[in-house]
This record gives C-alpha cells, structure tokens and sequence, in this order.
C-alpha cells in the first residue's frame, strides 16, 4: 500500500512538473534556445497563484492567469533577444533576474494559501467529477487531465503551418528565412509558450503545496534539461513517439529517480550524488541499446542528442 | 522489434525503480516518526538533536516506542516536497519539520491523511499558516529587544546598527521591521541592507561598511549566517564588532548574542511530539509556542580582539562560547 501510494503521488508530481518540461522541450529541442528564464517564470506561475488564491479568485481561472503572466514574461525574454539583440543566454538570465523581485513584489514575501482555500484538487467542479478519490488520487488524475490536455493541444499545434515554421526554426532556419517568414517572431512566439507552460506548472505546484517561496525557481531549468534528454534519448530509436511524450516521461522519470534516492536511505548529502548516478544509468542503458556495434555512428547519435 | 524491446527494458527499468522504494517502504509496527530538515546548518542540526533529546526525556525510547526516517532536502524546495509525500505514503505516525520551506511541503503531503505535523525553526508561524488544523510546533522568533538592550550596553556609543538580510526570507523581512520599530527606543538607528542571493552578501558587507556603521547584528538568515567567516574577516578588519543571533554564531566569532539555544527548542518541540505520540493530546489541540527563554553568549576572544569590555552584570549571566 505505502508502495504503491508513494509510486501515485510521485507519478503526480512528475505529471505536473511535465508542464514545465514541455515548456524546456520547445525552446531547447525545437527552437534550440537554451531558455533560463524558466527559473523565473516557474515561480512567477506559483506567486500570481498564490495572491490570486488568497484573494478569492476562481482556482481554475487561477490557470489562466498564471498562463498569461508567463507568456508575458517568455514575451519579453524574446523580445529582448531578437529585437535588442542581445544573445539567448544572457536575454534569459536578465529576465530571471529581474523576475525574481517581480515574484516578491507580487507576493509580498513568501506565501502560503490556507487548507481552507479551494484548489483545483478541491474546489467543487473537481469534487461532482472526482469527489469519490481521496486527495492523492485525486491529485494524480486532476494532474493526469491537465498535462495531456496541454500535450494534446502542443501536438494538434505543431502539425498547423505555425506549428511546422516553429519547428523549422531551430533545424532549418535559412528555411523559415526562404519562405519569406520572420524567424525571430517564431522565436518569440515559441518562448512566449514556453513560458506560460512553465509558469502554468507552477501555478498547479502552488494549488498543490499551498505555498509560493522565492527560491522555488532554483534548479528547474536543470530539471526541465534533464527531464527532455532523458525522456528523448529513451525514445530516440521509436519513430512514433512525439516529443512531448518523451518530454512527459523524462520529468516522471526524473522525479522518481530523486523518491530512490530519497528512499535509499543514503546519508543526506549525497542525496544529489546519487541522483546523478541514476540518471548516468538511465541515460548510459538509453544509449546503450543500438542495433550493430558501430561504435562511431553510437557516438555521433549520442553527441547528437545530448 | 525494436519498439517492444524498448517498451520492455523501460518497464524493467520502472520495476527496478518501484523495488528499490520498496526496499524502504516497508514499515513495522513501531510507529515511524518523519524528520523533514530543510538542510544541513548548525541551527538545524540542532533542532533535531534537541528534538530527540526531548523525545527522550517524555520516557520514548528510540526502536522500542519509534523509528526515525530523517531526511535532508539540501535547501532544494522540491526535494522538500518529496521528502513530505514519502512520509505520508509510509504512514508515518508523526512528521516534524525543521525551517518553514520542510513545514509547508509536509503540512500539503499530510492533508489527506491528517498525520499531525510538528514543525520547528519557524520564525512566524501564522504568515506560514500554519496554525490551523493538525499542525503545532515552536518559533524561534529573535529576542530582538534583548540583542538591542545587550549592544548598548557592550557599546554605549554606538549610534547605527548595520544588518544584512535576505530578501525571499519572510523570516528576515519581519525580523528588521521589529528592529527598526525597537532601535529607537535603545537610542539607535538601522541601517539595512537585502540581498538575493548568498553571493551578494559579501558585496553588501562591504557597502554596509561603507556607510559607517558602529556594528553589525545577525538575523537567522541563512544566505548570511552561510558566509559568516567571510563577512568576519571584513569587519575585524574595519574594527568593527558583529553581534550573533544564536550561539553557533558566536562560536564562529561573533563577540556576543543575545540568542536562542536551538537544541532547547528541540527539546520543548520533542515533549510536544511525544505527547501527540502517546495521544494525550491531538497537534490541533497544541497551540505553537515561543520560546521566551533567551541565553547571553559571549566570545571573549573576539571582543577582546576589538578591544570591548564586558560589563560586570553581563559577565555574570553571560555564557562563553569562544574557544577556551
């Protein structure tokens, strides 16, 4: 029981943090920018929940909100880049900077939302659909609903003529160029979308904790990384499985392999270590597994996708 | 072909993964008590050793009345959250949490299943919301008018207080509201300075110095208290004493504290938690407490160093805490 009820709420956890790994997948893999903003706006998701929570507004418009203030954030960060010039990295680093004091002005300080506040796990539209679930299951399929719905409508995306420019911009830029479409707006278009997904993740993590913290944002970029490699070099060699999947799997995967290493009981400061370890694994066993023994196209197709 | 292999090892992969939380899964019969401790940090170390202690003197043996899972997310709030969900999936019998970030993860992982939660280290517990339901704990809010009362005596010409905080730390933020509200009355003024990130602070050190302040005091601020050693050898330089808010700060060189002993709110939060164990009383019926008790600590060296006397009074309550 405690097993399978440890597997569900990591499942749950991984299932929300997926909205952000969406996110990284579209800049990282698709445009092929290394977008630094997501420790920005992955709390900037979580502080605009937090208020809105606090101050009575519907939790699923809550959603919507936290949508819309990181689409502004991924907005600027584009901005920044194509239109000011300045290079990818550093657009990014700017605006996370200066979402940091953004995220505190919103919030006033660190906030929590009172158990008695309705979340999107507990307010009534969830409760006539799911009321019969304890909380842990009905957080899994509330989670469950919300990532394949963005997945979904990712996939639907990518197949329209926007979605195809968007796609050719990180492979093929001289294309977009060719076809007389402006490369930088489809760079701008992609962060915006990112972004609000990211933020989007923390606004479910925040109805899911209760809390907004200033430093929730640190290290979710290395997450969202390590959640699309992982996933991708797993389902390198399987034709029919989209990005996002893989992107979805990545992140279940990455949150599993911190509950073993939480639950191996090592002493806590290697808590990280072994972490590492894990995914060297799932990475080396992902890689591993190649049809012939060419040891240089083995190389070459890792180097490509890591 | 392919795609099944693929499939298969991934599944194998799962398997592995779900065995290995199951080699930790497995609980007995003892109830299990959860520590979640945010990090590694004297303060926090402390907490937990007093914690135990005070398990201990309510007449709980350790293996025979409970079993410890402790676990450290390493100042990560996502690890945080996870360490929480363990807990819950284990069923422990209690969770204790130590710093507000392991309070709130655990207090959200709880909620279904109602596992009373004691939390310690927190410096305002009602703006953590963590005052209703089945939640107690104990604060470690800074005895602030003590340290004020304690720096005019050791500097009875002291004029400003220079303070370094950092800004995401709501424990910090309320902390330099009640010294700005209190100087005044001890004759001084504060000049504050917030920074974001650990790696601001020496920068700051530097401009608070700048400035001209007479000394500096110290918040429980973690980015601060981190590089405490580095923010020491810049004041010792400029002549200028900084005052500790707990003894572990004094110990590193700090000339004096008025402070909290944090093994001691261990204590007080273990009796609480032992009481919850033996279902004397439920954590909904436990109100949070303060503790009120404050220790002079003091390091000779440190004020010998920068040429302060200890007046005779202080002396007397005063405990040492530098290196003999």
């Amino acid at each position: 029981m405690a097993l399978l009820e440890l597997a569900v709420s990591t499942l749950t956890q991984g299932l929300i943090y997926a909205l952000l790994s969406c996110g990284v997948y579209i800049t990282y893999k698709i445009l092929d920018f290394p977008d630094l903003t997501v420790d920005g706006s992955f709390p900037l998701g979580a502080a605009v929940t937090a208020v809105a929570l606090t101050a009575g507004v519907n939790p699923y418009l809550t959603l919507l909100l936290a949508l819309a203030a990181g689409a502004a954030a991924g907005l600027v960060t584009g901005l920044i880049h194509v239109k000011l010039g300045v290079r990818d990295l550093l657009a990014g680093i700017i605006v996370q900077t200066a979402l940091f004091s953004i995220n505190l002005q919103i919030a006033g300080s660190n906030l929590t939302v009172e158990r008695g506040v309705a979340t999107i796990f507990t307010a009534g539209p969830t409760m006539a659909l799911f009321g019969g679930l304890s909380l842990l299951y009905r957080k899994l399929v509330v989670a469950l609903i919300l990532t394949l719905a963005v997945k979904l409508v990712l996939d639907a995306y990518f197949r329209t003529k926007s979605g195809l420019l968007l796609r050719a911009v990180g492979d093929n830029s001289t294309l977009v160029t060719s076809l007389a479409r402006d490369k930088g707006s489809m760079k701008i278009l992609g962060l915006t979308v990112a972004n609000a997904l990211t933020a989007l993740a923390g606004a479910v993590v925040c109805h899911e904790q209760r809390s907004f913290s200033a430093t929730m944002g640190a290290g979710q970029v290395v997450f969202g990384l390590a959640a699309v490699i992982i996933g991708t070099t797993l389902f390198r060699r399987v034709g029919f499985v989209k990005g996002t999947t893989a992107a979805i799997v990545g992140s279940i995967i990455y949150k599993f392999c911190i509950q073993a290493a939480i639950s191996l009981g090592l002493p806590a400061n290697l808590l990280k270590l072994a972490t590492a370890v894990l995914f060297l694994l799932i990475l080396v066993a992902g890689s591993a597994r190649k049809k012939g023994g060419n040891i240089h196209a083995g190389a070459a197709a890792r180097s490509e996708n890591l | 072909m392919k795609t099944k292999k693929m499939i298969k090892t991934l599944f194998a992969g799962l398997l592995c993964g779900l065995l290995l939380l199951a080699l930790t899964a497995c609980g007995s019969s003892t109830p299990v008590i959860g520590i979640s401790q945010y990090g590694e940090h004297a303060s926090l170390d402390n907490c937990r050793i007093g914690f135990l202690q005070g398990l201990a003197e309510a007449g709980l043996t350790e293996g025979k009345d409970y079993t410890v899972d402790y676990q450290n997310a390493g100042f990560d709030d996502n690890v945080a959250i996870q360490i929480g969900q363990r807990f819950s999936a284990n069923n422990v019998a209690l969770m204790c949490a130590i710093a507000t970030p392991s309070a709130t993860a655990c207090y959200a992982a709880a909620e279904d299943k109602d596992i009373p939660v004691v939390f310690t280290a927190i410096s305002d517990p009602e703006s953590a919301n963590l005052t209703g339901g089945n939640v107690t704990g104990t604060s470690d809010k800074l005895p602030v008018t003590a340290q004020l009362a304690l720096i005019r005596r050791l500097q009875p010409e002291a004029k400003t207080i220079g303070i370094l905080y950092t800004t995401s730390e709501p424990n910090s933020v309320s902390a330099i509201a009640e010294y700005e509200a209190s100087a005044p009355d001890y004759g001084f003024a504060i000049e504050a300075i917030g920074v974001t990130a650990q790696s601001e602070v020496t920068q700051a050190a530097d401009a608070l110095l700048a400035r001209g302040v007479d000394c500096l005091s110290n918040l429980t601020d973690n980015n601060v208290v981190g590089v405490l050693g580095a923010i020491l050898e810049k004041t010792n330089e400029a002549g200028i004493p900084v005052y500790g808010s707990e003894v572990e700060q004094v110990k590193l060189g700090c000339v004096a504290a008025a402070g909290i002993d944090y093994v001691a709110l261990g204590r007080q939060t273990g009796q609480m938690a032992a009481r919850i164990l033996r279902g004397e009383a439920g954590a909904a019926d436990i109100p949070y407490e303060t503790i009120s008790e404050y220790g002079i600590y003091i390091n000779s060296a440190a004020l010998a160093e920068l040429g302060i006397t200890l007046p005779e009074d202080v002396a007397q309550t005063a405990v040492e805490a530098g290196a003999q």
